[in-house]
């Protein structure tokens, strides 16, 4: 009997592979590793000699990665609706000359969701200015991220190929520019689990102020299984829905229920049986958030230094604050994958600057800047910016064009996203767009080579990570993506 | 034994890899352009019109017409068994051969007890009632089992479960998905259409021809129109602004066809979009033939009764959107101050709308898109013309396409794929309903009956069941008994000689005992509603809303899309009657690993992790459950603990709790509320799994 599997090929090769590697390996996670890499019923005779480790049934237990890991966690700080490259980190003084012109024609063709090919160029009235050791110029609205510049590897020639919000948004987290497909979340959290029990494994913070163009299945696990699904949690103290105890029922009561339910569970066990086991022990998982996570949530014992060095007691910063800074708690408790929101609900209330660049980008930055510079620096001062992998950025740009004199329209040609931590060599330019900010001129790089970066930070490979579905093997990637090696 | 899949696999992605030099191929040879296929009769004669050169390569080999799923279903004699006591019906022979050959024993029967559980669950969804159970194990007629499965089989919920089968497999849902989500009109009449196909057992054939082309058969019938919105079933991109036709056109096109790959034909056609299939023989080519077929489909809304009334509505909503066209220009020119009331108005605008009057969401034929093979699937890069055509590899040598000008094209691709002797349509369809009863098909991958799927683990057995299904004019209830009544189906999911089976088998690919399955998300619901009491068996109309946390509606672009039904018998109604919308997935459903409804589902998973416990220990609908399923207790079974233990576990695993559970259960409610107790069998194994 062939031990391939098709739930989980990848990885049941690696078992035999001495190309994998993990900073600590117990036994205890090697016999997880061994469960998601077989699949239940080939190791069912392995499980058999290794009851002890029934705890090890959790599909969302810790697993090897494909090589040496530099990263363990990533945030993700999605600027929703897309924010201005030219705005905020890659300065285009050509533009401001041209501005009120139609783009001179060496420039090319572009092809906006709203704007006519006869608008014209709008120069933009921010201030760039040189920051840290490497110099990187960095807008003004961007004062607190610039001091941490020396951390960050600035990519200024992303691009993609959707100019609509709602299917940009599903490539950059998918792939794929439809519904459907597992969330970069997803894939992280399938291809490493969590190493954190009481705490899910991947999480997304959308903004209160409501929802995005592609909705809630451009985070979600697609056709991979439910564990990997992301929480979305809610605003406020009690971020995860069932984590609340049923009113009148108090903790020790439902300890005393799930005590039932395990003694009745083991009363007509068959000892054998992992599944049956494994069902036993989401319970006692299951109590352990309950007891262990409302803690995490509750930032009240974060000293005032902290709360103030992301803003988080005080307007504008407020709410991005104290999501960035559960955040941190996040990926100190081991969650392999959060994903901050900024914006949400009507376009201006993204960085979706259709009206006003102006009064939209400043507003936005303002909400943002503060916490994010708060994010990376308590991280490192931490220990855990080596291993948290921090990216920034939207579901694409804007164009150098004016939309309705002020604004500025969706861009997919060429943008800026960043990354820090997590092994990424900051202080330093990656690529570059043209001299107008129209087109990514100079080293180029898809969604995809972004994806192909995060995961091999995460120790992951783009081909090993991988899924059947619907008869292909599936990953996180369309086309092979690139590496950026200049920031690894 | 052995997994056919290929092992590892990092080079199925060669293809997609821009650093793997393009594979060179043969050109396409001339003689596969002359070609027929069946075509109403009332159609213009065929004549092909010049096709340009092919711009793909692959050539059909006669070893690729040899493939297992591209040959004829062919009749095999019965194989001799030894045990020819336990081979009773010709699908127990074909399963015994195999045990025999791998000196393995089937199992002991199943207990009537798990029998008569198993059987509801999988022909209704819903659990028995203990009287329901208790007349069966104390029926004394050696029929009585077959009788349960003909009393089932004829049972409305029937349809309600067979249904939701066949919902994953067309990714049903009821909006469109993508930024808007918008209601498809009156989208749940594809639901109740599906379930009373199923009722009333429509022929297969039938089912095929009504969804491809009830339009094309009889415009003027509602039913077939609603059988059509089939190819409305696909998220759609509705955006604003420059959008290019030909995009969106290509995008719609690209759902419509890669569903019948996957639905009809099990077969991953969409693979070839972009490239000749890298596994399966379906040249680049054969994809776009297949889209020329669906190449005059346009979206349709069908508005129902009274002529004057929806002609106002038409009137109204027309004016409406008028008024919003004009101030979304006025909002492109006004200043900020004006824009602020330019969107209130707009928003007022739309919230006036009337609400929509019966409708059918359709589709009809215009003027046909002409079709070209699109050069890595990018609409902007045509390459040859194509006509309408099945896949070559399963047509005779020389067959011809359809002349673009065709009429009726949807007609003719359903004939095409309910011919008698076609080696797909019957073969995919008899192993879905076998997967639907062992929770795995005789091909593993069954939307993938190509080279990299799996190969069947009784190929005569598939070939069996397909001949009798077309025998037997194309209807599933026959074949579902013909599974019902065998002692297959009929083993226990316990052997005793398990051990020494899984050695061989550890996949139970040979059915050496029953496959026990964890219900799905609907099948708990629905369960939990059914074990307390409160379940609204009602069918059919128009989807409910149940209240569902704020803050996941303010995750939707308009939260004023969630209304919450009003009536409270109607938040108890089963879980295919709950919407199916893309943008707000049912946390409960989710949980249990419901498909997205985004991409054909072909297999549910089934996931175990403490995202499900939570659910089942503090979510809402458990918890409200659990207080219903107790007050019926107390209600039916009186105050005595013992007996309030033995009917809950007879409500909820239909059977009676054993010496250790009793004895746990009643130390449990010395201390402790019935509704615990209550929430705690909803908990367990027992009631999640079915034997």
């Amino acid at each position: 009997m062939s031990t391939s599997d098709p739930a989980h090929p990848s990885h049941s090769q690696l078992l035999d592979s001495s190309r994998h590697f993990r900073l600590l390996r117990t036994r205890r996670e090697f016999i997880g590793n061994a469960f998601c890499g077989f699949g239940s019923l080939a190791l069912a005779s392995l499980l058999r000699e290794q009851r002890a480790c029934a705890d090890a049934l959790n599909p969302l237990s810790a697993k090897l990665s494909h090589q040496p890991p530099k990263a363990t966690s990533v945030i993700f700080l999605f600027m929703a609706g897309g924010p201005s490259h030219i705005e905020t980190f890659d300065p285009k003084p050509l533009l401001n000359n041209l501005n009120g012109q139609t783009r001179p024609s060496e420039f090319g063709e572009a092809k906006y969701q709203f704007i006519k090919p006869d608008a014209k160029l709008l120069g933009t009235k921010r201030t760039f200015q040189k920051y840290g050791q490497s110099g990187i110029e960095v807008s003004d609205l961007f004062p607190h991220v610039g001091q941490c510049i020396d951390d960050i590897a600035v990519i200024r020639s992303c691009y993609g190929d959707m100019v609509v919000h709602s299917a940009a948004q599903y490539e950059l987290f998918s792939g794929r520019i439809i519904p459907g497909f597992p969330s970069m979340g997803s894939w992280i959290t399938y291809g490493l689990g969590s190493e954190s029990e009481s705490l899910p494994a991947y999480v997304v913070m959308p903004d209160p102020d409501g929802a995005l163009e592609a909705g809630q299945p451009m985070y979600a696990n697609g056709f991979l299984p439910a564990s990997y699904q992301p929480t979305m949690f809610r605003p406020g103290n009690k971020p995860v829905l069932n984590l609340d105890l049923p009113a009148g029922i108090s903790l020790a009561q439902r300890r005393k229920t799930i005590d039932l339910i395990r003694n009745l569970n083991e009363a007509v066990l068959d000892a054998d049986d992992p599944e049956l086991n494994a069902r036993i022990n989401t319970y006692d998982l299951a109590f352990k958030m309950q007891t262990e996570a409302p803690s995490v949530f509750d930032l009240s014992s974060e000293p005032q230094e902290t709360l103030d060095l992301y803003g988080a007691g005080s307007e504008p910063t407020q709410d991005y604050g104290r999501r960035c800074l559960l955040a941190r708690r996040l990926v100190e408790k081991g969650v392999r994958f959060v994903c901050v929101v900024s914006g949400g609900g009507p376009g201006n209330k993204q960085w979706d600057a259709h009206d006003n660049i102006e009064e939209n980008h400043l507003r936005m930055a303002s909400e943002t800047d503060k916490p994010i510079a708060g994010l990376l620096k308590d991280l490192k001062r931490r220990g855990l910016l080596d291993s948290t992998l921090v990216v920034w950025g939207g579901e694409f740009g804007r164009s150098p064009e004016a939309q309705t004199g002020k604004g500025r329209d969706h861009h997919n040609l060429g943008f800026t996203m960043w990354m820090a931590g997590g092994g990424i060599r900051g202080g330093q330019v990656v690529g570059a767009t043209d001299d107008i900010g129209l087109r990514a001129t100079i080293e180029p790089y898809h969604f995809r080579d972004l994806h192909t970066t995060i995961l091999h930070q995460m120790g992951l490979d783009q081909d090993l990570l991988n899924y059947p579905h619907l008869g292909r093997n599936e990953r996180l990637t369309l086309i092979q993506g690139n590496l950026i090696r200049q920031i690894i | 034994m052995s997994d056919q899949r290929k092992p590892m696999i990092s080079h199925l992605y060669a293809l997609h890899s821009r650093r793997v030099s393009r594979i060179i191929l043969p050109v396409w040879r001339a003689s596969a352009l002359a070609v027929v296929i069946s075509v109403p009769a009332a159609e213009a004669p065929i004549e092909s019109e010049p096709l340009l050169k092919p711009t793909t390569g692959m050539e059909i080999s006669d070893s690729d017409r040899q493939f297992w799923s591209f040959q004829p279903v062919i009749s095999h004699a019965l194989p001799a068994v030894q045990n020819r006591e336990w081979a009773k019906a010709p699908i127990d022979s074909f399963v015994l051969e195999r045990l025999e050959n791998h000196s393995i024993n089937p199992a002991p029967p199943a207990s009537r007890q798990d029998l008569v559980r198993r059987l509801f669950f999988d022909l209704t969804g819903l659990p028995p009632d203990p009287e329901e159970i208790r007349r069966f194990i104390s029926d004394p007629s050696p029929l009585a089992y077959e009788q349960l499965v003909d009393r089932l089989l004829n049972s409305p919920h029937y349809g309600e479960r067979q249904a939701q089968h066949w919902l994953d497999v067309v990714r049903y849902a009821e909006t469109e998905g993508f930024e808007y989500d918008r209601d498809l009109p009156d989208g749940w009449r594809f639901r109740d259409y599906v379930i009373n196909a199923f009722n009333r057992d429509l022929p297969y054939d039938e089912f095929i021809r009504q969804q491809l082309a009830g339009d094309e058969i009889d415009p003027s019938d509602p039913e077939l129109l609603i059988a059509t919105g089939f190819h409305r079933l696909g998220a759609v991109r509705r955006n604003a602004g420059n959008q290019e036709v030909s995009s969106s056109r290509n995008e719609v096109l690209t759902e419509r066809t890669d569903i019948v790959g996957a639905a009809f034909l099990g077969l991953t056609i969409g693979c070839a979009r972009c490239h000749d299939h890298k596994f399966d023989p379906i040249p680049q080519k054969d994809y776009y033939a297949i889209q020329a077929f669906l190449a005059a489909t346009h979206e349709n809304d069908v508005v129902l009764g009274d002529p004057d009334q929806s002609q106002q509505w038409t009137n109204r909503t027309a004016q409406i959107n008028r008024e919003i066209r004009t101030l979304q220009r006025t909002l492109q020119r006004s200043g900020d101050e004006a824009k602020e009331q330019i969107r209130a108005q707009i928003a007022a605008a739309e919230n006036s709308l009337p609400p929509p009057p019966p409708m059918i969401a359709t589709i009809t034929n215009m003027e046909p898109t002409e079709i070209h093979v699109l050069k890595r699937g990018n609409w902007d890069s045509k390459g040859e013309r194509v006509a309408p055509r099945g896949l070559d590899v399963l047509l005779p040598t020389g067959a011809s396409s359809l002349p673009p000008d065709t009429q009726n094209r949807r007609i003719a691709l359903a004939e095409w794929l309910t011919e008698a002797n076609h080696p797909l349509t019957a073969r995919v369809m008899v192993n879905r309903i076998w997967s639907s009863h062992f929770g795995t098909g005789i091909v593993k991958t069954a939307n993938d009956f190509g080279k990299n799927g799996d190969r069947p683990s009784h190929p005569e057995l598939l070939d069996y069941l397909a001949g009798e299904f077309v025998r037997n004019g194309w209807r599933a209830k026959p074949i579902h008994r013909m599974i019902l009544v065998s002692n297959t189906y009929r083993q226990s999911a316990f052997s005793p000689e398990t051990a020494a089976a899984e050695k061989i088998d550890p996949e139970n690919r040979l059915l050496w005992r029953f496959n026990r399955r964890r219900l799905e998300a609907e099948e708990i619901r629905d369960a939990m509603l059914a074990v307390s009491g409160r379940l609204n068996p009602s069918a059919g109309g128009r989807s409910v809303m149940i209240p569902v946390d704020p803050e996941l509606v303010n995750q939707l672009y308009k939260p004023s899309q969630w209304t919450v039904s009003n009536r409270e018998e109607e938040l108890c109604r089963r879980s295919i009657y709950l919407i199916a919308k893309r943008n707000l997935r049912l946390p409960f459903m989710e949980v249990f690993d419901q498909p997205a409804s985004q991409i054909s589902c072909a297999g549910r998973q089934s996931s175990t992790h403490a995202p499900q416990a939570l659910e089942l220990l503090n979510g809402r609908t458990a918890n409200e459950l659990a207080h219903a399923f107790a007050d019926r207790i107390r209600r039916e079974a009186g105050p005595e603990p013992n007996e309030q233990i033995d009917y809950a576990y007879r409500l909820a695993t239909g059977r009676y709790p054993t010496g250790a559970e009793k004895t746990l259960a009643l130390a449990f409610l010395a201390s402790q509320p019935l509704k615990e107790l209550a929430l705690a069998l909803f908990n367990l194994n027992a009631f999640l799994y079915v034997n």
